[in-house]
């Protein structure tokens, strides 16, 4: 009954107002509908609306932008390299005693090979190194901080994790060059080479033990500058298991662990994936601390896991410098190529971090610091 | 017949038998129970005994004390924070607070059902087992046999044996707290203690959870916190009124209702309080 009152109430007013705006058209009605016009426009909020608009294209803009002039740069190089990148593993800017080569309209210098093998493995062994040791660590950190700890030690730990992530990589790679990598050559890594079977499958974990500088340093430190960023995102999905089903696996006589691998991960399970992720896009393109670490080893795959290698990011800081003294420019374009491999790689990486994290619902992870 | 009688939905004949709850031994029972947090004393000396194979029902006003009751008959609350209690709970006559007593193994022996359903991130089928797996309790060859005869005796089987793989989240408010009994049951507790847990659940849901509470004792020994005063005459045998922390009376369901001996049972009762 009053429902029925008020739909008419509320439309006789607006029906009088266009019926007199259209019988009485004069200059005191077109003005008033100019301002009314005007206000309304104003009310729509076109300006915030661009404003907000344009600055939301600048991120797309800017990654288009940066792959379409890596791109430019690096064609003739891609012509000119092929599949091998992919496959060769010497890497050699040619003679630039000799006189510079014309191949398929490219100039280079004569000799020149460039295969980024090992670059493109030692980018993903290193990551992964990082990825296997950081993420079981994460996890447990972050369980006996949300299930164990009494709130202000867990607070007091979750400080130590945001200062700890934000450590500029240059003082890790000091640290790895100067005391960590040392450590490892000197007492982990011949315990490690020294015990392993002898089997031909774990040659890789076996032999010469180095000087510190190499794949498994490298990953070590990558591990300790992940740990802060999966550490503190499988914390806050933790925080926001549910305390009732928690509850309820403790009533039915399950045991700590058991709540938490039963009920806590398999809650915050597509989260932890996604952090992982993130934490891989940020070792992938980690470059100084590697570039410090890594032995910078150009030309050939490392033979054993202690031994000096390099990674994309680490070889393109290392070898601007002299890149830029090739005259023909050629250097640039395969380097500019080697960043472009490494964009994809880490692109892919934080896609797929993105979709596995919206699958999960909830929280927003850090942004990642990678490239 | 009394007015509140009259005013229940059901009829005389579905009440329980009156047992004689003197006669009966006394599976759990608090002694002197005083507990509280910090400053506060939420429960003041209370003595209860819980006779074995019967339906105790927890009544009373709000904030009197009833779930931190009923949770400290499994220890539930020694993880709450500045958690206190002196006194004594005994299950079979042992103290469960004694220091040689292992918590998982008295939380098999007193199982828990929530006032909101809460099955586990996994497959049906493996909420029913999680507790049959971490307590060893069959061989891996039995547990689908397990699965389906508890699901079965909670009325569940038939909705979900088609999708015992599937996600529990899929499942009716009514339908996740049937597979919580079910899963409750599964690690074959002495004592299931319930709080509220029909509070959620449409009315047929209610009806089927009391008369399978029913059907329980006296294998088992149930302790039921409700709100519904209509629900413990249906399904306890004994009653005990809370108020203010303190354990007013306790005697059979239909003597509390009918004759209680305390003031304030009797305006609790009547609906005059609370
Ligand atoms: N963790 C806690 N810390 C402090 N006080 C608590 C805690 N848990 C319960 N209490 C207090 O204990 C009293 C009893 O609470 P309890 O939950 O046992 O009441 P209840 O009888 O179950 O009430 P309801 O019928 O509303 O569920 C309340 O006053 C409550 O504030
Ligand atoms: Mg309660």
């Amino acid at each position: 009954m009053p429902k029925a009152q008020r739909i008419p109430m509320a439309r006789q007013p607006s029906a009088v107002a266009t019926a007199k705006g259209q019988v009485q058209p004069g200059p005191k009605w077109a003005g008033r509908a100019v301002a009314t016009a005007a206000r309304n426009l104003a009310r729509s909020g076109w300006l915030l609306r661009g404003a907000t608009g344009a600055a939301a294209l600048v991120p797309v803009v800017a990654l288009a932008g940066i792959l379409a002039v890596l791109a430019e740069r690096a064609w003739p190089a891609i012509v000119y390299n092929g599949l091998g990148f992919f496959t060769h593993v010497a890497w050699d800017p040619g003679s630039s005693y000799g006189n510079p080569v014309r191949t398929g309209g490219a100039l280079h210098q004569a000799g020149a090979t460039f295969g980024a093998l090992p670059l493109i493995l030692g980018t993903l062994g290193s990551s992964a190194i990082a990825i296997v040791v950081a993420v079981p660590v994460s996890v447990g950190a972050a369980l006996v901080v949300v299930e164990k700890l009494p709130p202000r030690m867990a607070n007091v730990l979750g400080l130590f994790l945001e200062v700890l992530a934000g450590i500029p990589s240059v003082v890790f790679g000091l640290w790895g060059a100067l005391s960590f990598g040392p450590l490892i050559a000197r007492d982990l890594a011949p315990l490690v080479a020294r015990h392993v079977p002898d089997l031909p499958v774990l040659n890789f974990f076996r032999g010469s033990t180095g000087n510190g500088e190499g794949l498994l340093t490298a990953g070590l430190v990558l591990a300790v500058m992940v740990v802060p960023i999966v550490a503190s995102t499988t914390r806050d999905l933790l925080r926001q298991v549910p305390a009732l089903p928690k509850e309820g696996a403790r009533a039915l006589g399950l045991s700590d662990w058991e709540v938490s691998r039963l009920v806590s991960l398999p809650w915050a399970r597509s989260g932890i994936i996604g952090a992982s992720l993130l934490g891989l896009a940020r070792a992938l393109g980690e470059t100084m601390a590697v570039a410090m670490v890594s032995g910078a080893f150009l030309g050939a795959n490392p033979s054993n896991i202690y031994l000096p290698f390099t990674t994309i990011a680490a070889t393109i800081v290392s070898q601007l410098d002299s890149a830029f003294t090739d005259g023909t420019g050629f250097y640039v374009r395969a380097l500019a190529e080697a960043a472009l491999v490494l964009a994809v790689i880490t692109l892919v990486a934080n896609v797929a971090a993105r979709l596995l994290v919206r699958k999960a619902g909830g929280v927003a992870l850090p942004v990642g610091r990678g490239i | 017949m009394s007015p509140a009688l009259a005013s229940t939905p059901t009829t005389p004949a579905q009440w329980p038998e009156a047992v004689d709850l003197t006669t009966r031994p006394v599976a759990l029972r608090t002694c002197d129970l005083t507990l509280g947090f910090g400053s506060r004393t939420v429960l003041q000396g209370v003595n209860l005994g819980f006779p074995k194979g019967t339906v105790t029902a927890l009544i009373g006003p709000t904030g009197s004390g009833k779930t931190t009751l009923l949770r400290s008959l499994n220890r539930m609350n020694d993880k709450v924070p500045k958690h206190w209690h002196q006194g004594d709970v005994l299950l079979d006559g042992q103290s469960i607070f004694a220091p040689g007593v292992q918590l998982m193994a008295l939380r098999r022996r007193v199982g828990m059902v929530f006032q909101r359903p809460n099955p586990f991130p996994m497959s049906i089928a493996d909420n029913v087992l999680a507790g049959v797996k971490a307590h060893r309790i069959a061989s891996r060859q039995h547990h689908k046999a397990i699965v389906k005869a508890r699901l079965s005796e909670v009325g569940l089987l038939d909705a979900v044996s088609d999708r015992l793989g599937s996600s529990p989240f899929t499942l009716s408010g009514g339908q996740q707290q049937l597979l919580c009994l079910a899963r409750a049951l599964a690690v074959g507790p002495d004592v299931l203690l319930l709080d509220e847990p029909t509070s959620s659940l449409d009315p047929i849901s209610t009806e089927h959870i009391e008369s399978l509470l029913r059907a329980l004792v006296p294998a088992l020994t149930i302790v039921i916190v409700t709100h519904n005063l209509a629900q413990a005459r249906r399904v306890a045998d004994q009653t005990a009124f809370f108020y203010q922390g303190r354990l007013v009376e306790a005697a059979p369901t239909a003597r509390l209702f009918e004759e209680p001996s305390e003031p304030e049972t009797a305006r609790y009762v009547s609906g005059r309080m609370g």
